[in-house]
């Protein structure tokens, strides 16, 4: 770069100097030398062009990179907010599936419940044979309960019989509230005589609660029962039901408070 | 400009624009098959009230449950909202919710996240 100053100032002096002016070089040099001039201030021109455009790509590059970093920040927000959504609604039809199975004075799983299991059982015994044990217990002379001591009575009676029998049966037994003061009582791969000692617990854990619930002088608290058993898998289940409604009507006719087997 | 009024439905918000009260309610569940459609009416909506006015905008939202794209017509709504903000605008969320439903609120927290212009959840009974 000095280099060339040295030179370009060199020629200058050069042109100025009265000495060469009648020189037959010196207008030839003189027009050389502002072309290469004009030349050079051409040069500079388009490389500070370039360079500005080289600048404002940078410049959008960064600002691009800048939006895509806003893009995707948003982009991951709402994908959170979406999953937290879902999750909930998720969390929601849990619930409400709990709640579509379940008697809500018991809390006891309801008939809806009761005929699921009762189909999967059927299910099972189809795939894999077996037997299973069906029960259905009635507490005896309800109604004289509720006439007698009010609905409310009668409400934590059904309510504490639920609680008995749930917690007499064993952990892969259903006990459903059938309806009314009924209660439907599921047995997978069990017989006769197994739910039978089952069902003695189970009478003896109710007997308890007439203490606990009426006053003193009432009749006991007593069930009824009517117990069927079934091995076949292609016997429809109404047919299962109507076996065990039968027993249990049966039990209320030989004076309640057994079991009858159907 | 006029007020808009969308009525609720099922799946969609009622939704009110209200220009001379500088206020936009939001109430319900939605999740609408086109939620572009339902909501560029209401971002166009606050687009030209903020333009025109140099009143403060209020959004009060009192929603359930959104589908994707709600949430990303809403957010585009609270960027509005920030933009406004950082020019000097004064406006404002509010968004209520149940007070047994407790994961609304946290759902508006995630919302809010990022904004720095006046935000409220309330709850109600």
């Amino acid at each position: 770069m000095k280099q060339h100053e040295e030179l370009e100032s060199r020629i200058e002096t050069l042109l100025a100097d009265p000495a060469y002016a009648d020189h037959p070089l010196h207008e030839a040099l003189a027009s050389l030398f502002e072309r290469y001039r004009e030349q050079t201030r051409q040069i500079e021109r388009v490389s500070r062009i370039a360079d500005r455009y080289q600048d404002a790509e940078r410049d959008r590059g960064l600002s691009y990179a800048a939006r895509y970093q806003r893009q995707l920040r948003q982009v991951e927000k709402i994908v959170r907010i979406s999953d937290r959504y879902q999750n909930m609604l998720r969390d929601m039809n849990q619930r409400l599936h709990w709640l579509s199975s379940r008697d809500e004075l018991t809390g006891l799983p309801n008939r809806r419940h009761a005929l699921v299991r009762l189909r999967e059982e059927l299910q099972r015994l189809g795939r894999s044979g077996g037997q299973f044990c069906l029960t259905l217990a009635d507490v005896d002379h309800f109604k004289s309960i509720n006439d007698g001591y009010g609905h409310d009575v009668g409400d934590r009676v059904l309510g504490a019989i639920a609680h008995g029998l749930s917690e007499g049966v064993r952990d892969y037994d259903v006990c459903a509230r059938w309806g009314g003061e009924e209660f439907l009582l599921l047995f997978p791969h069990s017989s006769i005589e197994e739910v039978q000692s089952v069902l003695v617990r189970l009478r003896r854990q109710v007997g308890v609660l007439s203490g606990e619930l009426l006053p003193a002088g009432a009749a006991g608290l007593t069930l009824s029962f009517g117990l069927t058993l079934c091995r076949d898998a292609a016997e429809p289940l109404d047919a299962i039901l109507q076996r065990a409604d039968q027993a249990l009507y049966q039990a209320k006719g030989q004076g309640r408070d057994c079991v009858v087997i159907g | 400009m006029q007020d808009l009024i969308v009525e609720g439905t099922g799946s969609i918000p009622a939704i009110r624009a209200d220009w001379e009260a500088g206020c936009v309610v939001m109430k319900g569940d939605s999740y609408p098959e086109n939620a572009f459609e339902l909501y560029q009416p209401v971002i166009d909506w606050i687009e030209a009230f903020l333009a025109r006015e140099d009143r403060p905008l209020r959004l009060q939202l009192q929603l359930l449950y959104l589908n994707t794209s709600s949430i990303r017509a809403m957010m585009d709504m609270l960027d509005q909202l920030q933009g406004a903000f950082d020019d000097g605008r004064t406006v404002g969320v509010e968004w209520r919710y149940e007070r047994e439903n407790e994961r609304v609120a946290e759902l508006a927290e995630e919302f809010r996240e990022d904004y720095t212009f006046p935000f409220d959840i309330l709850a109600h009974d």
